[in-house]
C-alpha cells in the first residue's frame, strides 16, 4: 500500500488506545505521532536507508541515445545463467534512462516463464508524471529476446516497467530443482517488515517513554505489515527466524487507487468513531452504523454510481508494476 | 426583494471582475485587497454610513472566488522554471514549457469551476447538518492532527538522488541531499515563523499583511530570481480549442481536490497545498490532467470553503484570513446570509471562469512579447513595490530572509511545501501549549 495508507492506519491503530485519546485531549500528541510514524516506518527504512546500501552483481545501464533492448535482454539472461550455478542469490539492477531534467526513456521487461525467455521493449520518453511525450516512441518497434538458461519461477508480476527515478532490482536464486526463482525488489519488505523488528522498536519505545508508547508503536508497525500482506509481494514477517518473504494474499496491488483510498477513508472514520466515543458531554449522538452509512456507504456509493454512469463501456487496463507504487506519489513527492 | 437580488448580482459581478483583474498581478493576495477593503468599510461606518450586508457579503465572496480561481494565471504563466529546476515544479508549469500553458491554466480553471459546484451543490446542502457534529467531536483534537500532518509531510518525501552507482555511503548521501534540504527548509521556515509570531519586524498596524512578505519570499521571489539568472526561454504557446477532458476526469478531480481543499478549509493552519498533497496521495491519482484539475479544485475549495464556513448556521467556525476579516465587520446570523453567500459563490465562479480565457490569452501575449527574463523582472519589481507599500522596510527584510529559505528547495530539488513550516511549526507548538516556552528558549519573549 501507499505511504499515506500505512501512516493513517498507524494513527487509527493508536486511536484504539484510550490513553492515546486521553493524552491528546490534554494536549499531548505523542501517541498519535508514534502511531503514524511507526505505521510508515517499515517503508521508510527500505526506501530511505536500506536500498542505498544494497549491493548488486549486475547493473543494466542502457545508452540514453540508443537504448538496445537486445543488450538488456542478454544481460538479464546472463544473470539468470549465473544464478543457476552460483549457489547464492544473484542481484541485478535495471537502471532508469534519464533523458533530461524531467524526461526519462521507458523500457518494459517481461519474463515469459512458459517460453523460458525474457523480452524487452523500448517505450516512449515520459515525464516525471509518467505521461508519454507525444511522438517519442522509437521509430522501429524492436523487441529484445533472450533464451533463459533455466526455467524461472515468478513470485511477482511478469512485466516490469522501468522509467522514472530509481530502477527495480531482481534477486535470482536457484531453487535446487533446476529452476531459478525471481524475487522482485529483494531489498524491500524483507527484514524491516518483520514483527520481531516491530517488537524491537516497541521495546525501545518502552525504554524511552512508557509501555503505552510501546503498544502504540507495535500496533502501528503491525498494521503496516498486515496491510502489505494483502498485496502480491508479501513480507518477511518473522525475520530473523524466517529468511524469505511470505507470499501475499493477492487481494490488491500496492498502487491501486480504490484499496488505498478505502484504507485511508475507513481509517479516518474509525479514528473519528474512537474520538467520538471517548469524548464526554457531546451535544450530538449517533451510532457506528449511522457513521458508516453516512460517512462511507452514501458518499462512496454516490461517487461510484456517477463514475459508473460516466465510464460505462470503458474497459479497465492493467499496467505493469513499478517501484514508485510501493511508496510515494510521483506528482507531489 | 427584486432589488436585493439585483444588488447581490451586481456587487458579486463587480467584486469578481475587480478580483480577476488583480489576480493576474504576481504576489498580490486577495487577502491584501480584502484587508484594504475592510479598512475602507470601517472608515465608512465611522463616517456614519450604513452598508447593507447585501452589498459587502457578495462583494467579498466575489473577491475570494475570483482570486482563488484566477491566481493560477501568474502561478503557471509567470513562474516558469528553466529545465534544470523543472523536476520540482507542478505539471502546470511543465505545460507552459511545452507550449501548452493555456491548456494547463484553463484546466485549473475547470477544476475551480468543479470546486464551485462541489461547494454549492454537494457541501452546501449538508454542511449545516454534518459539520457541527464533526466540529463538536474534533475540536479538542485539532493540535495533534496538525502534528500528525507535520510528521507525514516530513516522512513522505521521496529521495530524488541516489539512483545510480555502487551501494554505499556516497549513494546514501546523494539521496539524502534533497531530503536533508527538505528538513532544513521546514525547520528554518518554522524558526522564521516563530520570529514573525513573537517579534515581527513588520509593524502591528499591518496586522492583515504580517505574513505576506514571508510568503512572497518563500514562494514567489525564488522563481523570479531563478528565471532571471537562468534566462529560461518559454516556447511559443498554442491556444488549444479543446482541453480534451471528460466527465470522469472532472469527477475524479473534484473528488480528490474537494477532499483535500475541504480538509484544509476545515482544519486550522492547513493550507490548500497541504490538502492537495494529502488528497493526491490518498486517492492515488496518476493522471496528469486529474492532478492539475484537482489542484484547481483544492485551491478554490480551500479559500472559498474556509470563507463559507463562517456562514454555516450552527457551526460558528472561523477559518482563513477572509473569514477573520469578515468576522470583525459582521457576524452572520441566519440561513438568509448562508444562501446569499452560496448564490454569490455560484455566480462569481461562473463569471471568473468566463474571464479566465481572455485574461490567460492576454498574459500569454505579454510573455510572448516581452522576453521571459524581462517578464520575471517586471514581476519582481511589482512584488517588491507591493511588499514595500504594504509593509515597509520591515517587510522587505522579512521577504529577503524568506527568499533565502525559499531558494533551498528550488536549488536542492526538494519539496517546496516544506516552506509551510513557517505556519505549521509555531502554530502546532502553540496549540499544544509549549509555543511560548520555545519562544523563550529562542529569546523572542
Amino acid at each position: 500500500m501507499k505511504g499515506i495508507s500505512h501512516f493513517v492506519s498507524g494513527v487509527m491503530a493508536a486511536s484504539f488506545c484510550p490513553w492515546a485519546v486521553r493524552a491528546a485531549a490534554e494536549g499531548n500528541p505523542l501517541y498519535f505521532i508514534l502511531g503514524g510514524a511507526f505505521g510508515i516506518l517499515p517503508d521508510t527504512i527500505d526506501f530511505k536507508f536500506y536500498r542505498f546500501f544494497y549491493r548488486h552483481d549486475f547493473y543494466v545501464d542502457p545508452d540514453p541515445q540508443n537504448p538496445d533492448p537486445q543488450a538488456i535482454a542478454d544481460e538479464l539472461a546472463r544473470a539468470v545463467d549465473k544464478a543457476r550455478t552460483a549457489g547464492r542469490a544473484v542481484r541485478i539492477k535495471l537502471n532508469t534512462v534519464r533523458m533530461g531534467a524531467d524526461y526519462w526513456r521507458q523500457y518494459i521487461v517481461r519474463f515469459d516463464a512458459e517460453n523460458q525467455e525474457v523480452q524487452v521493449r523500448i517505450g516512449p520518453v515520459v515525464n516525471t508524471g509518467q505521461v508519454p511525450v507525444p511522438n517519442s516512441e522509437p521509430a522501429e518497434r524492436k523487441i529484445g529476446r533472450a533464451r533463459l538458461a533455466a526455467p524461472i519461477v515468478q513470485t511477482y508480476d511478469a512485466t516490469t516497467r522501468v522509467d522514472i527515478f530509481d530502477g527495480p532490482t531482481f534477486a535470482l536464486e536457484a531453487d535446487g530443482q533446476g529452476r531459478v526463482v525471481l524475487h522482485f525488489l529483494p531489498w524491500h519488505r524483507n527484514w524491516s517488515h518483520s514483527f520481531f523488528v516491530g517488537a524491537a522498536w516497541a521495546l525501545l519505545g518502552w525504554l524511552l517513554w512508557s509501555w503505552q508508547a510501546a503498544v502504540v508503536i507495535m500496533a502501528g508497525y503491525a498494521a503496516h505489515l498486515l496491510e502489505d500482506q494483502l498485496g502480491f509481494m508479501g513480507s518477511n514477517l518473522f525475520f530473523p527466524i524466517t529468511k524469505r518473504r511470505f507470499i501475499g494474499l493477492h487481494v490488491m496491488r500496492s498502487g491501486d487507487a480504490v484499496p488505498n483510498f478505502s484504507a485511508v477513508w475507513l481509517s479516518c472514520l474509525l479514528i473519528f468513531w474512537n474520538l467520538y466515543r471517548m469524548t464526554p458531554d457531546l451535544l450530538y449522538h449517533f451510532n457506528f452504523l449511522q457513521l458508516i452509512f453516512f460517512g462511507a456507504v452514501l458518499p462512496i456509493g454516490l461517487f461510484g454510481l456517477v463514475h459508473w454512469l460516466l465510464t460505462r463501456g470503458d474497459k479497465g487496463r492493467e499496467g505493469p508494476v513499478e517501484l514508485e507504487d510501493e511508496f510515494g506519489d510521483t506528482m507531489t513527492s | 426583494m427584486m432589488l436585493n437580488i439585483l444588488t447581490v448580482l451586481g456587487v458579486t459581478i463587480l467584486g469578481t471582475v475587480l478580483s480577476c483583474t488583480i489576480s493576474v498581478l504576481p504576489a498580490l493576495h486577495a487577502y491584501n485587497v480584502l484587508g484594504a477593503l475592510v479598512l475602507l468599510f470601517y472608515w465608512l461606518i465611522e463616517k456614519g454610513m450604513s452598508i447593507p450586508s447585501e452589498v459587502f457579503l457578495p462583494f467579498m465572496a466575489g473577491i475570494v472566488v475570483g482570486w482563488s480561481m484566477l491566481n493560477t494565471i501568474p502561478s503557471i504563466l509567470l513562474g516558469a522554471p528553466d529545465e534544470s529546476a523543472m523536476f520540482t515544479v507542478l505539471p502546470g508549469q511543465k505545460y507552459l514549457m511545452s507550449g501548452r500553458g493555456y491548456e494547463g491554466t484553463m484546466m485549473t480553471g475547470v477544476g475551480g469551476l468543479a470546486g464551485v459546484f462541489f461547494l454549492v451543490c454537494v457541501v452546501g446542502p449538508f454542511a449545516p447538518r454534518v459539520l457541527p457534529v464533526v466540529q463538536g467531536v474534533l475540536r479538542p483534537h485539532m493540535h495533534w492532527i496538525l502534528w500528525v500532518i507535520i510528521t507525514y509531510i516530513l516522512m513522505s518525501e521521496w529521495p530524488k538522488g541516489g539512483n545510480r552507482g555502487p551501494a554505499g555511503l556516497a549513494k546514501f548521501a546523494d539521496a539524502w541531499r534533497s531530503l536533508g534540504a527538505g528538513l532544513a527548509t521546514f525547520f528554518l521556515s518554522g524558526l522564521l515563523g516563530f520570529i514573525l509570531l513573537y517579534r515581527s519586524p513588520v509593524s502591528v498596524d499591518m496586522a492583515f499583511q504580517n505574513i505576506m512578505p514571508a510568503f512572497v519570499g518563500l514562494f514567489a521571489v525564488p522563481w523570479c530570481l531563478l528565471n532571471m539568472i537562468s534566462g529560461a526561454n518559454v516556447p511559443p504557446q498554442r491556444i488549444a480549442h479543446s482541453l480534451e477532458l471528460n466527465g470522469d476526469l472532472i469527477l475524479r478531480s473534484a473528488a480528490a481536490g474537494g477532499l483535500g481543499g475541504g480538509f484544509a478549509a476545515f482544519f486550522p493552519v492547513i493550507t490548500g497545498g497541504i490538502g492537495g498533497l494529502l488528497a493526491g496521495h490518498a486517492t492515488a491519482q496518476r493522471d496528469e490532467k486529474v492532478f492539475i484539475m484537482s489542484q484547481g479544485v483544492s485551491k478554490l475549495v480551500y479559500y472559498v470553503g474556509s470563507f463559507m464556513l463562517l456562514f454555516v448556521p450552527g457551526l460558528g467556525l472561523t477559518r482563513g484570513g477572509a473569514a477573520w476579516m469578515m468576522k470583525g465587520l459582521y457576524v452572520p446570523r441566519s440561513y438568509y446570509d448562508y444562501f446569499m453567500v452560496l448564490g454569490a459563490i455560484a455566480i462569481s465562479g461562473a463569471v471568473a471562469f468566463l474571464m479566465m480565457g481572455p485574461l490567460t490569452r492576454a498574459t500569454i501575449r505579454f510573455i510572448e512579447k516581452v522576453h521571459y527574463r524581462n517578464a520575471s523582472l517586471v514581476a519582481l519589481v511589482i512584488i517588491l513595490a507591493i511588499v514595500y507599500l504594504m509593509t515597509g522596510w520591515g517587510g522587505i527584510l522579512v521577504m529577503i530572509v524568506a527568499t533565502g529559505i525559499g531558494l533551498i528547495p528550488v536549488l536542492f530539488a526538494s519539496r517546496r511545501l516544506n516552506c509551510l513550516g513557517i505556519l505549521l511549526l509555531p502554530i502546532a507548538c502553540n496549540m499544544s501549549g509549549f509555543g511560548q516556552q520555545i519562544a523563550m528558549w529562542l529569546r523572542l519573549i
